[in-house]
């Protein structure tokens, strides 16, 4: 199906391929289904983008890739509503807020987006824990996209 | 909305398994409890608020620090 989106034109996506985020995300609980585009070759970012809404659409990256040590262990309510079987399946993303530069934006490691590659449920699932920022800044000589 | 007045030691139950007790009250601070299932998440409310506050500012506005060209 075509998709027509804001910052990326139209664009051909697979039904299969859509992420389903049963609750929404915080702020946005009614944007159930979202695809993952690439938006530069060999780049770790990608757009999050709303299949409902034209003009939504996120920056997320891999936690791993702009922060060392990011431990996660995933609760029994996550596991048990993506209905993760194998850590195999479950994918990474953090959310990115673009500033004026790169170096200066951030990314969101305090709610990092939860998905399971098998079935494409996904969640934010939020970390109660005090290491992690909302507004971590991406810093270059860190970034090898 | 529902509002319930309750003391300190009482409770109240949502649905079959959740239970809220207020533990402690203290000045303008309210201890609770909250016995739940494992599959019900229970977050702050400040850091909810939070996250969907961060979410709307990461909406993208522009791409311009990326190469990439509409088609």
């Amino acid at each position: 199906m075509i998709l027509k989106t804001a910052y990326m034109g139209e664009v051909d996506i697979e039904t299969k391929d859509i992420l389903k985020f049963e609750h929404g995300i915080p702020g946005f609980e009614e944007e159930r289904g979202f695809v993952l585009l690439p938006i530069e070759e060999n780049s770790i970012f990608q757009v999050l983008q709303s299949v409902q809404t034209e003009n939504l659409a996120f920056i997320i990256t891999s936690p791993y890739a702009i922060t060392e040590n990011y431990n996660l262990e995933l609760d029994e309510t996550t596991l048990k509503s993506l209905e993760i079987k194998s850590e195999n399946e479950v994918a990474v993303f953090a959310i990115v807020s673009l500033k004026d530069t790169l170096a200066n934006s951030t990314a969101n490691l305090k709610a990092p987006i939860i998905l399971n590659i098998t079935n494409k449920k996904a969640k934010q699932l939020i970390l109660d824990n005090e290491a992690y920022s909302i507004r971590h800044q991406l810093l270059l000589q860190s970034i090898k996209g | 909305m529902l509002v319930l007045s309750r003391k300190a030691g009482e409770t109240i139950w949502i649905g079959e398994d959740v239970e809220i007790v207020i533990s402690e009250v203290k000045g303008d601070q309210v201890k609770i409890g909250i016995r739940a299932p494992r599959n019900i998440e229970v977050i702050r409310g400040e850091l909810r608020k939070d996250i969907s506050e961060s979410n709307t500012e990461a909406v993208i506005k522009n791409l311009d620090l990326f190469k990439y060209k509409k088609k």
